[in-house]
């Protein structure tokens, strides 16, 4: 196993060095815009009647950084507080540390992406091995045309027709919020149900959303593992239906794990689009709110949060693959 | 004893052009103790035979006539679901022809010997592993290393012997090898025929080894049957096909591998290309458009197999002292030439 350990912290420094360069790029890409973040806040206390030292105090006070130092020590001193998990402060909801404003929208992010994931791998790995092995049945065919038809969906058209049906139309589910505003937070029965009835929707878009990727990844693998010579084998050794259902599914789950992580970046990315039709707190809407107020400490915090987090589901998806695969293994 | 009849069968494909026979009428006796070598060249049928041995004839193909009679089975042709699984491993040990990649990639040895096992109920893991190891070692391997790797652990020779193992673990009475030493080097080939030599002799197995190779198996089998155009066209002893070949296939055949003949410079190719499903004569004699012999006859009857001397039988029209004296009778009556 010390392959493997040696495999992880090869993984665990190239995640570093990716999110090191990510977040130079955000932080040199924010400086670069026109209007730099704490010149424009500077500019406005100004104009407010503060005089020149009491508005620069203010803008260090939000920004953590004066912006008239040389740019490569503010990238520093930035650098630097990353690294002590400090993210610096909102400019919008002022003085409010952006680590907070994330941490209390990433639940809402983060569970019901997971879900929809879970969700849609269950069904799109399972639809995917039918469509395989009935794909020359019309049952198959139909089952990935739903794959291909569901895959080409854009996110907010997806999110809207959900919303369109289920509120609008048959007035089954609520189209805003993560819950009742009028329950108080906590572990009542109430508000639990309530919190679960707002999540339907966005975790059906989020399922839908990677479905049809799974089905049609699951599928195109089965078909390549049944034409592999070790399935012919195994039907020529009499192995029981069980055992060689078990060796295909394994077999043919594998390349998926790849994908896992490519699909969670996705739906990072569509969080954005579903998050606002469905007015739900996430950190897709927190990032698209902060860029609509120039809040450029939370847009770096959020740039940041989703690089990690795509990169994490590349070293988990990895890790996976090296359990399952011994030929990775050394 | 007779261990394995197959009767008049007959193998069809479906392609574009409807259904098309791989395999003709063939009938194929494999007694218990003799090892019989299956020659010809690609696409004459021998891999389709050899599955429908164990009624695994590939989509998209049928068995359209014929049966398989497999002693203290039945007709193979006629069991389905776990009847028919039960048979395959179990009294019928099958090493295909790619068995380089014959394993689960993610599996080790050792756990698919249980699988197998399990599989075919096995009550005694332990004396099944135990018999695996045993095999192994007698083919010159470590059977503890073996059955810890993994298949791409392993080296080509050591899988094949692996999938001949798997073949043999669960007592099968009947061993059928489908180019068991395509993918080896010289080396390795003789030793893996060595092996299933012995093994063969130890258990009294009955025994079919398919190859484009006469050369390789002249030295181990018994018997000898040449399959030409989905038909089995001659067999007989082995030495004695191969000393006195009577049909103009196998003679061309022995003419072309340099390994008997002794001589490189008179090992000539066969000229022309062997026929497949579609371009196979479906009158007359399936060799005709490369023989030397041929006669009128050829060219709108089908020789059937006949039954000569000495456990020989053959199809031809000609007689075959015409085909030992290797001077064709008749050029004029050549026909068909393309
Ligand atoms: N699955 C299939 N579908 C259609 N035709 C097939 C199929 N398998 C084999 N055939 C055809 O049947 C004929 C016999 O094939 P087969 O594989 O039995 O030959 P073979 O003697 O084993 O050849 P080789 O020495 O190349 O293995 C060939 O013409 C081949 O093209
Ligand atoms: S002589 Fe006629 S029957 Fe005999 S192999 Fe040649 S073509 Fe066929
Ligand atoms: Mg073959």
């Amino acid at each position: 196993m010390t392959g493997f350990a040696r495999r992880l912290a090869g993984k665990l420094l190239a995640g570093l060095v990716m999110v090191w360069v990510v977040v130079t790029f955000t932080f040199f890409l924010v400086h670069a815009l026109p209007g730099k973040p704490g010149d424009v806040q500077y500019e406005s206390y100004i104009m407010q009647g503060f005089n020149p030292e009491e508005a620069r105090a203010k803008v260090t006070a939000v920004y953590g950084f004066t912006s008239h130092d040389p740019l490569f020590s503010q990238y520093l001193g930035y650098l630097g507080r990353l690294l002590h998990g400090d993210l610096g402060q909102s400019v919008y909801y002022s003085g409010v540390p952006v680590s907070h404003l994330i941490w209390s929208a990433l639940p809402w992010t983060v569970l019901p992406v997971l879900t929809g994931l879970l969700v849609s791998f269950l069904i799109g790995v399972i639809a995917g091995v039918i469509a395989a092995v009935k794909r020359s049945s019309r049952w198959g065919g139909l089952l990935s045309v739903s794959g291909s038809l569901v895959a080409g969906v854009p996110s907010f058209v997806l999110a809207l027709l959900l919303l369109l049906v289920f509120h609008t139309e048959w007035h089954l589910l609520p189209d805003a919020g993560t819950s009742d505003i009028t329950l108080e937070p906590g572990w009542s029965p109430e508000y639990v149900g309530s919190v679960v009835q707002h999540a339907v929707l966005p975790v059906i878009s989020y399922a839908l959303l990677s479905y049809g990727g799974w089905l049609l990844a699951m599928k195109s693998s089965v078909i390549t593992v049944l034409g592999d010579d070790f399935i012919l084998a195994s039907e020529l050794r009499g192995l029981a239906p069980v055992t060689r259902a078990r060796y295909i599914g394994r077999n043919a789950i594998l390349p998926l794990f790849t994908v896992l992580a490519l699909s969670f970046g996705i739906m990072f990315a569509g969080s954005f689009f579903i998050e606002q039709t469905f007015d739900y707190p996430g950190l897709g809407e927190l990032l698209l709110k902060s860029i609509g107020v120039r809040d450029y400490p939370v847009m770096a915090g959020a740039f940041l949060l989703i690089t990690v987090a795509i990169i994490a589901a590349n070293i988990v998806a990895d890790l996976c693959y090296t359990l399952i695969d011994p030929r990775v293994r050394r | 004893m007779t261990e394995v009849q197959v009767r008049d069968l007959t193998i069809e494909y479906q392609t574009s052009a409807g259904w098309l026979p791989a395999v003709a009428g063939a009938s194929l006796d494999l007694r218990a103790g003799e090892i019989t070598g299956l020659v010809g060249e690609s696409g004459s049928g021998k891999s389709t035979l050899a599955l429908a041995l164990l009624n695994a004839v590939p989509e998209p193909g049928r068995v359209a006539a014929g049966s398989v009679e497999v002693a203290g089975v039945g007709d193979v042709l006629s069991l389905s679901g776990k009847q028919l699984r039960k048979v395959r491993g179990g009294e019928l040990g099958y090493v295909f022809q790619a068995s380089q990649n014959s394993m689960n990639p993610l599996k080790t040895i050792g756990k698919q010997l249980l699988d197998l096992g399990r599989s075919h109920e096995v009550k005694d893991l332990r004396a099944l592993i135990a018999r695996a190891k045993d095999l192994a070692n007698r083919m010159g391997m470590d059977g503890d290393r073996v059955l810890d790797s993994y298949q791409h652990q392993l080296s080509g020779g050591m899988r094949q012997r692996i999938g001949i193992v798997f073949a043999l673990v669960l007592n099968a009475k009947v061993l059928i090898l489908d180019e068991p030493t395509t993918a080896l080097d010289m080396l390795s080939q003789a030793a893996v025929l060595d092996i299933v030599r012995t093994v063969h002799d130890e258990n009294q197995l009955s025994t079919l080894i398919i190859t484009h190779d006469i050369g390789a198996i002249s030295e181990i089998a018994d018997r000898l049957a040449v399959m030409y155009g989905g038909r089995i066209v001659e067999d007989g002893p082995l030495l004695d096909v191969l000393r006195r070949p009577t049909h103009p296939y196998t003679r061309a055949l022995i003419g072309a591998t340099a390994r008997i003949t002794g001589d490189v410079d008179a090992a000539r190719a066969l000229p022309g290309r062997p026929p497949d499903l579609t371009t196979v004569a479906r009158v007359g004699c399936v060799f005709r458009d490369r023989c030397p012999f041929a006669v009128t006859a050829c060219a709108d009857t089908e020789p059937p197999l006949v039954v000569g001397e000495a456990g020989r039988r053959r199809a031809c029209h000609v007689e075959p002292s015409t085909v030992l004296s290797g001077t064709p009778g008749t050029p004029a009556a050549v026909g068909g030439q393309p």
